[in-house]
């Protein structure tokens, strides 16, 4: 029999919530996981961050904006100088890098690919959910997501009741309007206004940005100290998304100090920020980003990179079997490349992410495969990845 | 019914009697543009603007550099000097009051609105300090300007208008084969001449026929070769600074093939091959989708679309006539759909019923008062800081796709947050008089809801007057509209 995606959706939708005692859902033993989530927007350039060593394709095609004095990982890839904390993870074996990998995304729009990272399908704009949201709620994870960010972006959606943190100016209005405004909410059957109604009323004025021109509360490496408060807690959140913006460098990318590189430092700094904040928790946890395509390896005329489709997927935490770099490396030549431009991607980043949420969520791999990403062909890494 | 004036406007002011034919009073307003309601002198074209922005680039990115090569605070301290001269605090908030006067001030809010859903559609988003100088200038002269003329004239006013151009780097889109890629130069300084698809795909993706319109790769390939030599002139005094024009040295020689058509080479194949964008099927279908997603709801309908894809065909895709049928649409709609209101149109709207529009935005005399060279004072950039902290700052949008007309997308506890502290303070921009009238909520609610007596019941559980007025602004029925 053969049914259409959206249809299967349904159908497993009910069968789960009627079978909903069956779902591996955490036992009360097993230990709180985490997850947190970088999206890179813009499309990230795995081979600035992460470069191949002694490939003359590459280093000919890439001249101006060659990295230089990067840190030499294994014999055929190195590390992006300015990656300090991603390094002393490396050095830990608790960080790893997944290269020439990809979403299964060839078309070259940043809309198209960043809704395509979020929701996990194949046709942009097709899905309303997000692979982590579809995933959480498979674990029964309600209420246990966290944006760092303005919106709900689209990859937490598919189980209600998300958080965010992204602090405002001034104070908290009094109980008494929170518990009016509520009630409000509860009588016209507004769902998603009442749970944050709840959340509003957990939330602290000291969580506030407070006082004048307190802007740093809202740096991405600040979000990370509070998000990592929040998820070392037994009770707190389990899941959290970043946001970093603007590596989309048509031009004036840079070498070692140029703009690719302030965005690579940024989810840097929310890793160092979320180690050493996370503290005990650090080792049940798994950090990974996530974009929407590579760069093309060839350096255009203004010293920038256009949108190509392989890249690298980083990874940080304890739950990281050990330092790495996972790649089955398809080569830089003409014909080895995807078009003849770009490096191609050999693993299915979505094979990683359903790894990592096989392991955080202790859900077996083939549920995710199916449910959440509609049983595509995916590879299980969870024995070469990350810890058991 | 009364929702209706919150659907395509900002809702009824305390004392305002409703106009008793709604659908024209709307209809009539967006037949032709009138002058700017803001009297304030500081309003400038896009290129006197431009002085500044040049100011601002070539002093930072090369005197000041220079001079502070090794004083990274040094240079800090002279670049906010820089940032006082060149006006660059003070642009974007004088900007964002000339765009709310529309709003709650002029007799044409209706079309306010919908001049708010172009400039989102035609964004400018956060880059190359465009928000700064240039954006609002962009936004009255390119998209407010062109909502008396056809579709196809404001396509092509807003491609080859330099913010536009900058943003989606078309300067840097330039034929491999032209004249200047193979000049000399390129090859010693290696800067080979490369194109730049950027403008060419989001020109189909987001400005026209979208990805419905089932263009592949080469067909945004073959549309960035129409388009390379559309660039401002570089100059060392004006960094890329001067005036888009067509340079036909860095022009890809050769014919070039969209979506099965040919165009040859040369400056007038852009217009066509624009002309040709919008006259495709998939642009009006996505441009009513859009309409009927801001104004009616998330999931707009066929029938929804197609009386607004057919004034559309009927006009020529004639602006006033596509707006017209899309508020017919609104207004037939109006009872069965809420749509909830992006926090900007939220925040309008709550100043406007509040009546408060006295105090809102900052009176013209006091945003004159400004002196290039000055610090630009706290009070003044509230209205720049507001928008960027409920999430809709018009001219700081993140990615050129600018901001999401679905309502969950602006339903977080932040965004839910802030919604309760700016009612709060569109309160406390009423003079103590206002604040300590008794009777104004009450007023607010009969001018503008069909069923007062229940929100009033509501309301009047709150103990204070400012109570009422975070209750009022954040009770789902002004949410939605």
């Amino acid at each position: 029999m053969k049914i259409s995606r959206r249809d299967f959706l349904k159908g497993s939708a009910t069968t789960l919530f009627l079978a909903g005692f069956n779902l591996p859902a955490l036992a009360a033993s097993s230990k709180k996981k985490n997850l947190v989530v970088i999206m890179l927007r813009g499309g990230m350039d795995g081979l600035c961050a992460v470069p191949v060593i002694g490939d003359k394709n590459f280093e000919k095609r890439r001249k101006s904006i060659l990295i230089e004095n990067a840190i030499k990982l294994n014999s055929d890839f190195a590390l992006h100088p300015k990656l300090n904390a991603f390094h002393q993870c490396w050095k830990e074996n608790t960080g790893s890098i997944v290269h020439a990998t990809s979403i299964p995304y060839t078309q070259r729009s940043h809309f198209e690919g960043q809704n395509l990272m979020e929701s996990g399908g194949r046709v942009a704009y097709q899905e309303k959910t997000g692979w982590v949201g579809r995933a959480m709620n498979l674990a029964k994870l309600q209420g246990d997501g966290l944006a760092l960010s303005l919106p709900m972006p689209l990859l937490l959606r598919g189980i209600p009741k998300n958080n965010n943190y992204f602090p405002a100016d001034g104070r908290l209005p009094r109980k008494d309007t929170l518990d009016l405004l509520k009630s409000v909410y509860a009588d016209s059957s507004e769902d998603e206004l009442l749970e944050m109604m709840n959340f509003i009323k957990k939330r602290k004025d000291e969580q506030m940005m407070g006082g004048t021109g307190n802007w740093d509360k809202r740096k991405n490496r600040n979000l990370a100290k509070q998000a990592a408060v929040y998820l070392r807690k037994s009770d707190g959140p389990r899941v959290a998304v970043f946001e970093v913006n603007g590596f989309d460098t048509h031009a004036a990318q840079g070498g070692v100090d140029g703009t690719h590189t302030r965005c690579l430092v940024e989810m840097d700094d929310i890793i160092k920020n979320l180690k050493e904040n996370l503290k005990e928790a650090y080792k049940d946890t798994i950090i990974l980003t996530v974009t929407e395509f590579g760069r093309t390896i060839k350096q255009n005329g203004g010293n920038g990179t256009e949108h190509g489709y392989g890249t690298a997927i980083f990874m940080a935490g304890g739950l990281l079997k050990k330092s790495q770099v996972h790649t089955d490396w398809p080569g830089l030549k003409r014909k080895e490349m995807y078009e003849g431009r770009d490096l191609n991607a050999t693993i299915d980043a979505r094979s990683v992410y359903a790894s990592a949420m096989s392991t955080v969520f202790d859900l077996d791999f083939k549920r995710i495969q199916k449910d959440v990403f509609w049983g595509e062909d995916l590879q299980n890494l969870s024995d070469q990845l990350f810890k058991a | 019914m009364k929702n209706f004036f919150r659907k395509v406007a900002f809702g009824l002011k305390p004392e305002e009697k409703a106009p008793s034919d709604p659908l024209t009073w709307a209809q009539k307003q967006v037949e032709s543009i009138p002058e700017l309601n803001w009297k304030g002198k500081h309003i400038y074209s896009e290129k006197e603007m431009r002085k500044y922005w040049i100011t601002q680039r070539v002093e930072e990115n090369t005197t000041l550099r220079k001079k502070y090569k090794n004083d990274p605070a040094g240079f800090r301290r002279a670049e906010k000097q820089l940032e006082n001269d060149t006006g660059a605090k003070y642009w974007p908030t004088n900007e964002i009051c000339m765009r709310h006067a529309e709003g709650i001030r002029s007799d044409n809010p209706v079309l306010a609105k919908l001049w708010y859903f172009w400039t989102n559609h035609f964004t400018i988003s956060d880059t190359q300090r465009l928000p700064e100088f240039s954006t609002g200038a962009y936004h009255r002269e390119f998209i407010r300007a062109n909502m008396d003329k056809t579709f196809e004239t404001m396509v092509y006013e807003a491609t080859v208008a330099w913010p536009m151009i900058m943003h989606l780097d078309n300067k840097d889109n330039i034929g491999p084969k032209s004249k200047s890629g193979k000049e000399e130069w390129r090859r010693r300084e290696k800067e080979p001449a490369t194109l730049n698809e950027n403008h060419a795909r989001e020109l189909m993706e987001l400005h026209t026929i979208s990805p419905k319109g089932g263009y592949t790769q080469e067909d945004v390939q073959e549309l960035a070769k129409i388009m390379t030599g559309w660039r401002p002139k570089w100059s060392k005094q004006k960094d890329q600074g001067s005036d888009v024009r067509f340079m036909s040295d860095r022009h890809e020689p050769g014919t070039k093939t969209v979506l099965g058509k040919t165009y040859k080479r040369g400056s007038k194949s852009l217009k066509i091959a624009i002309k040709d964008l919008v006259n495709h099927p998939s642009c009006r279908e996505f441009i009513a989708t859009k309409l009927c997603r801001y104004l009616i709801t998330d999931n707009p309908t066929q029938q929804m679309t197609a009386p607004i894809i057919k004034a559309w065909e009927q006009s020529d895709g004639y602006l006033p006539e596509v707006h017209k049928a899309a508020i017919k649409v609104a207004f037939e709609y109006n009872d069965k759909y809420k749509k909830f209101q992006n926090p900007e149109n939220w925040w309008l709207q709550t100043i406007n019923m509040s009546g408060s529009s006295y105090a809102y935005p900052i009176p013209e005399k006091k945003m004159d008062r400004f002196q290039l060279g000055v610090l630009v004072s706290q009070d003044l950039r509230e209205p720049d800081w507001r928008l960027e902290n409920i999430g809709y700052h018009p001219y700081k949008a993140k990615q050129p796709n600018g901001y999401s007309d679905i309502s969950i997308d602006w339903l977080s506890t932040e965004l839910i947050i802030r919604r309760l502290m700016y009612a709060k303070e569109a309160f406390h921009k009423y003079k103590i008089k206002d604040q300590l009238d008794d009777t104004i909520h009450e007023k607010i609610i009969r001018t503008n809801f069909d069923n007062p007596d229940k929100i009033l019941k509501i309301v009047s559980k709150a103990k204070s007057n400012e109570e009422k007025h975070m209750i009022l602004f954040n009770l789902p029925e002004v949410l939605r509209a």
